[in-house]
């Protein structure tokens, strides 16, 4: 049990597709100009991603070697176009907004990603539980990145405003506050994973000391 | 060789052919709610266009209904382009109290792409004059600048412009050259003041006061020649 709540929690932190593993930059950039924004295509990509991420586990067996690729495209085009189509039919203005970005979801190294490195060789549960994972990983990273930006660059979160226009920084919806933010929070991961892991280290050697201590005495 | 090759396009056309059945399936489910949500999006930005200050429907919603369902074959076509603005089909025509009102829609390059405009013109005692607009499409504009536009508040600085306005072409305020002038003063003299509210987007505004242009020229020339009702 404890693994299949790793196979979902890994994609959050230690495995983020955004900072982590630097995966889907194309969407991060362009789509994070604001929470709304950035939440939105977080969630379409998370449905693609599940979608996906369960067929093709589902088909493994029966997919050769030699075309794999083409056959997940396949699979992953399908599920952007049909998403496409119920966003269009459904939830219009959703649509509206996200528009232009929502095809562009079948070229998400996330999901092309996870099809090729996780689903093609691990069973349905876990490769949904990873898909959900990935995606819910990627949208509280879109999340936060188009939070951050919004905040600093139009004084608002979800167009609540916080601070209005007492202190914009226009930069910051441009492309370069995309890059700088995503630097900042991506170094920030990078530190709080290395903290982690000397802290284990050093726990580690601890406990080997003790254990030699023990074993002298 | 040549057998496995058969067998792995076989394979291949296999999954390419379910995916274009479940395809075909959604894109019948959907199809009918996709035509309906984009007719209801033209009909909703119809109806606000034709409501007056005190909130009274000038045509009502039946009428704009059926003519909308009505010109929906010939829609999308462009009508009139004077180089910057262009004004895209279909118009749509309609009268009250002897006054006549023209929607039309028109674009104009904004920031990033095309701008779309639906514009209502009032035609009354022989003078032209931009009675409200509302901005469809500014998907391709910059969040938090150019997108701005989106605000009710912000477009209502278009209009209403009377003729004189009009005529010499509607300008934003920092074309014009005159930034501190009062909104209201603005209006009278063809002057769009958004300075203030869209501080450092001047190319998005303007995109809307060139395809306004453009939809007045075109009505001006196709439309009201010979002047007087």
């Amino acid at each position: 049990m404890a693994s299949k709540i790793s196979e979902f929690t890994k994609g959050i932190i230690k495995d983020n597709p955004t900072y982590v593993q630097v995966l889907g930059m194309c969407p991060t950039l362009a789509t994070t100009t604001s929470a709304k924004n950035g939440f939105g295509m977080g969630l379409a990509a998370t449905a693609v991603l599940v979608m996906s991420n369960v067929v093709i586990s589902s088909i493994r067996k029966t997919v050769p070697e030699k075309i794999r690729i083409p056959i997940f495209i396949t699979v992953i085009a399908t599920f952007v176009t049909i998403v496409d189509l119920l966003m269009h039919a459904f939830t219009y203005d959703l649509w509206k907004t996200l528009g232009l970005f929502i095809p562009l979801i079948v070229v998400n190294c996330i999901i092309m990603g996870r099809a090729e490195a996780y689903a093609s060789k691990h069973g349905v549960l876990d490769s949904l539980l990873d898909g959900l994972g990935m995606g819910v990983g990627f949208t509280l990273s879109l999340t936060l990145l188009g939070s951050i930006r919004e905040l600093l660059g139009n004084g608002s979160i979800f167009d609540i405003t916080i601070w209005g226009k007492a202190f914009n920084m226009f930069v910051m919806i441009l492309p370069p506050g995309a890059y700088l933010t995503l630097g900042l929070l991506a170094a920030l991961f990078a530190a709080i994973s290395i903290k982690k892991e000397e802290r284990a280290k050093k726990s580690a050697q601890q406990a080997g000391q003790a254990q030699k201590v023990g074993e002298a005495k | 060789m040549k057998k496995e090759t058969l067998k792995l396009s076989l394979t291949l056309m296999f999954y390419t052919l379910i995916a274009g059945i479940a395809l075909a399936l959604v894109y019948q489910i959907t199809e009918q709610r996709i035509a309906e949500a984009e007719l209801a999006n033209v009909i909703k930005s119809m109806e606000f266009l034709l409501t007056d200050e005190n909130n009274n429907q000038i045509v009502d919603n039946d009428t704009i209904k059926k003519l909308v369902i009505e010109k929906r074959q010939e829609s999308g076509k462009e009508l009139y382009s004077d180089g910057v603005g262009t004004v895209i089909s279909p118009v749509y025509e309609f009268e009250s109290n002897n006054v006549k009102y023209y929607v039309l829609t028109g674009n104009a390059v904004g920031y990033g792409g095309k701008v779309l405009t639906m514009a209502a013109f009032k035609y009354e005692n022989g003078e032209l004059s931009l009675y409200k607009i509302k901005v469809l499409d500014y998907s391709q504009e910059t969040p938090g600048l150019g997108a701005k536009i989106a605000d009710g508040n912000i477009q209502a600085r278009f209009y209403p412009i009377p003729e004189e306005g009009l005529k010499n072409g509607l300008k934003v305020d920092k074309d014009a050259g005159k930034q501190t002038i009062d909104p209201e003063t603005a209006k009278t003299e063809g002057v769009a003041k958004v300075s203030d509210v869209m501080t450092g987007a001047t190319i998005t505004p303007r995109a809307v006061a060139n395809s306004i242009n453009a939809m007045y020229k075109f009505l001006k020339e196709k439309y009201t020649q010979g002047g007087g009702n």
